[in-house]
């Protein structure tokens, strides 16, 4: 290999490694573990955060607004999880098709939420 | 109505097919009169297009809710406008909407004297007809926009409370405009490949396009961040969100390809580039369509699309493996160096390092972002456990590489001519400097914040460096782009201040209470409500007061619809030039009301950095237009460096 392609190789090897440092150094604490509900029912989690996806239960839901707490629990058919996240009702809450979760487990197999995700209804297309 | 829509989407069908046969002939009959109706076709393929749309606007107005889609998005009580904008709110809507754009960009082309030399006009015609082929087979066949329900309801079930809002006017329509802006471009890419244009001349057509698609695909994203900001749940302006990110993409490739194109035309690294890059930002937003409309990744901002993900996957496999096949194939030809240069790497200027530096930059943060965005399908096909990685991942890899990039950005006219000199260097340097070292050190001071001081200090620097080149008349050809980087420091104090400096406080408030924000008193007096159609809203307004003198007053209301359980909120502003006051009414018992008060500091200066780039691009563009003043051609936009 001539010189030149050689200086060629190691500086187009630079921004890679670059970037592979960056996105390894920006890993850490930003990593949610998907796992269905019957999962984390199943066996317990270790504390790593994770993110769950479900239905709400129909009247599961409890909001104080003066702190503010909501507590619900979803479901993915067969096992259930609860969880309670501090933070403002958003309107699209009841009405949504699939809650997604993100957060730890606490003592009590609850799941504190750090982040609420929720689809719209056929996404945003009308109700039928 | 929909038999009006049908019938044109039809005839507009076998007008893009007989434009293409017509055009295929034209090219091997070298025939003139082919040509000319080769044209014919394709514009009777656009009228019947808009007259396709037309009947769809119609039957919105009209509330013609035999056609399903109008029933699913329109409803008899929706404000006009909303009813405009239900156009676009399901997926075939939008890809019409596509469609139209794609249409009338068409007509601009083939109008366009410069390109009828060749048979360019010709071939144009042909790759755009054959886009708009595959839109109009996915309106027909796919998604039908024009079904007809069984039995027409009495109403329709209406807009989703959080599109009827201004965003939705005017976020979904900029942001196709941007994504088929670059249509024009790539179809350049390819035909110069295809003709064996060894001289490149589809480099010189490329340029005007690319600014022009860029210009509205900035818009589309700073729009669509506007809009969210406003919306409760959207998680602010910017939530690397996979949707959010996948418009960002193509945004990155092409502010690396709009710098790309100024590096001279005798350089080996301009071709190549080029190319790789116009197709893949042209692939990029057939992606975007993709990760939208798939729900391969969870997002707030997801649609529905069943099939129509798959089909823009396949097409935009068979989009890339036929555009990289053909570069390869043509590699020798892309690599060329003109006879007439001996022009070699060695041979760049310090600016076109820099650019070729800022680009590798650019790259490396598409290339983050993405692995980001697609890390969930990648641990999902191959570990055993999805992994999603959350915005803080995103800040962290993005942040040093913007910081990266701003600094080459307020570096580059330094850079520009006798840069070597020493002496001219200390003497261009001498301004910047000073106003960094001011900015920091008094951010420092003020808010102890380090990265604040920091960005704040890059800032002020990339001003300084860029003021000179704005008040000399002798470099008004660096005007546009000049104006366009002093937007993009605006936006970037903007986003420093929104993101590090922000307040978060949520109270229970009894009317005649006041509370203390900030350095402000808000004084609440109690809710409000009002009643209207099928409706009925409870709201409440604020005074703020800052050292006894009256600021504004902001009001938040929630709006309670019949027969929908989905209240929408509608949250209040106070936006000064140093800091947004953000009110949510979180909810009420009796009198007593639940604020959620937020701060965010130097808002603003994201929208209005945002206008001075457009007014920048606005410049580059019409300075194309060689302005003849004094007998002299004056360009402001550098096609190439001299």
């Amino acid at each position: 290999m001539s010189r030149k392609k050689l200086k060629i190789l190691l500086l187009s090897l630079l921004p890679l490694l670059l970037l592979g440092f960056l996105a390894f150094r920006a890993f850490e604490n930003s990593a949610a573990y998907y796992y269905t509900i019957s999962e984390v029912q199943a066996n317990g989690v270790s504390e790593q955060k994770l993110r769950v996806k479900g239905q709400l239960v129909p009247d599961s839901v409890i909001y104080d607004a003066s702190i503010p707490l909501l507590g619900f629990s979803l479901t993915d058919g067969d096992a259930h999880i609860q969880a309670s996240y501090r933070g403002v009702l958003p309107d699209n809450f009841n009405h949504s098709e699939e809650v997604i979760i993100e957060g730890t487990l606490n003592s009590q197999g609850e799941l504190l939420v750090s982040k609420l995700m929720l689809q719209c209804p056929s996404k945003y297309e009308g109700e039928e | 109505m929909a038999y009006v829509g049908i019938i044109s989407l039809y005839l507009a069908c076998a007008g893009t097919i007989l434009s293409i046969i017509l055009g295929f002939r034209a090219l091997k009959d070298k025939k003139e009169p082919l040509g000319i109706l080769t044209h014919w076709a394709s514009a009777l393929s656009t009228l019947c297009i808009t007259l396709s749309a037309l009947s769809l606007v119609l039957a919105l107005l009209t509330n013609d809710f035999n056609i399903a889609y109008v029933a699913r998005h329109s409803a008899r009580n929706l404000p006009l406008i909303y009813k405009i904008s239900a156009f676009w709110a399901g997926q075939s809507g939008s890809l019409l909407l596509w469609l139209l754009i794609i249409s009338f960009l068409s007509l601009v082309v083939q109008k366009n004297r410069k390109y009828q030399q060749n048979h360019l006009h010709i071939r144009l015609c042909i790759v755009i007809n054959f886009v708009r082929l595959l839109f109009i087979l996915l309106l027909l066949f796919v998604t039908p926009i024009f079904e007809l329900l069984a039995e027409r309801p009495f109403d329709g079930s209406g807009l989703n409370p959080m599109l009827q809002s201004l965003g939705m006017m005017i976020h979904p329509p900029v942001l196709f405009l941007g994504f088929s802006g670059f249509l024009i471009p790539f179809a350049f890419a390819v035909i110069g490949l295809w003709t064996n244009d060894t001289q490149a001349t589809w480099l010189r057509h490329v340029g005007k396009w690319v600014l022009f698609a860029w210009l509205f695909l900035t818009m589309g994203i700073v729009t669509g961040g506007q809009w969210a900001y406003t919306e409760l749940g959207w998680g602010g302006y910017w939530a690397w969100d996979p949707v959010e990110n996948s418009s960002f993409f193509p945004w990155l490739t092409s502010t690396a390809l709009l710098h790309i194109l100024l590096l001279p035309n005798k350089h080996r690294l301009k071709r190549v580039w080029s190319y790789v890059l116009i197709v893949l930002t042209y692939t990029l937003t057939i992606f975007a369509t993709f990760l939208t409309r798939s729900g391969v990744l969870d997002s707030v901002h997801a649609f529905a699309g069943g099939v129509l993900g798959q089909i823009f996957l396949a097409v935009l496999v068979v989009m890339a493996v036929f555009c990289f096949g053909l570069g390869w194939h043509k590699r020798q030809m892309l690599s060329m160096v003109p006879t007439e240069s001996t022009l070699s790497n060695q041979g760049l200027s310090a600016t076109g390092k820099t650019i070729v530096v800022g680009s590798v930059l650019l790259l490396m943060l598409f290339a983050g972002v993405l692995f980001g965005t697609m890390f969930p399908v990648i641990t999902r096909v191959f570990t055993a456990r999805e992994v999603v990685l959350d915005a803080s991942f995103f800040n962290q890899l993005s942040v040093p590489l913007f910081l990266g990039t701003i600094f080459l950005m307020g570096m580059s006219p330094l850079l520009h001519k006798k840069a070597s000199d020493i002496k001219i260097l200390t003497k261009r340097l001498a301004l910047p400097v000073l106003l960094a070292l001011v900015a920091a050190v008094f951010t420092y001071l003020s808010t102890g914040h380090l990265a604040a001081s920091v960005a704040f200090a890059l800032a002020a620097f990339g001003f300084g460096t860029h003021l000179p080149v704005l008040l000399s008349p002798d470099s008004s050809r660096r005007w546009g782009g000049s104006l366009v980087h002093l937007g993009l420091l605006i936006i970037m104090v903007g986003i420093t201040g929104s993101s590090i400096f922000v307040d978060d406080v949520l109270v229970s408030v009894e009317p005649g209470q006041e509370i203390v924000f900030g350095d402000y008193r808000l004084e609440y007096e109690g809710l409000t409500v009002r009643y209207g159609s099928e409706r009925y809203t409870v709201g409440t307004t604020l005074a703020i007061v800052e050292n006894g003198r009256c600021r504004g007053e902001i009001t938040s209301e929630k709006t309670f619809w019949e027969g929908r359980d989905q209240p929408s909120t509608r949250v209040g502003i106070l936006s000064t030039l140093k800091e947004d006051i953000y009110l949510n009414l979180a909810g009420w018992e009796n009198t007593t009301a639940q604020l959620h008060l937020q701060r965010f500091a130097l808002v603003s200066w994201i929208w209005a950095g945002s206008w001075v780039m457009y007014f920048g691009v606005l410049v580059a563009l019409l300075g194309d237009m060689k302005l003849n003043v004094k007998g002299k051609q004056v360009k402001l936009w550098p096609r190439q460096m001299r």
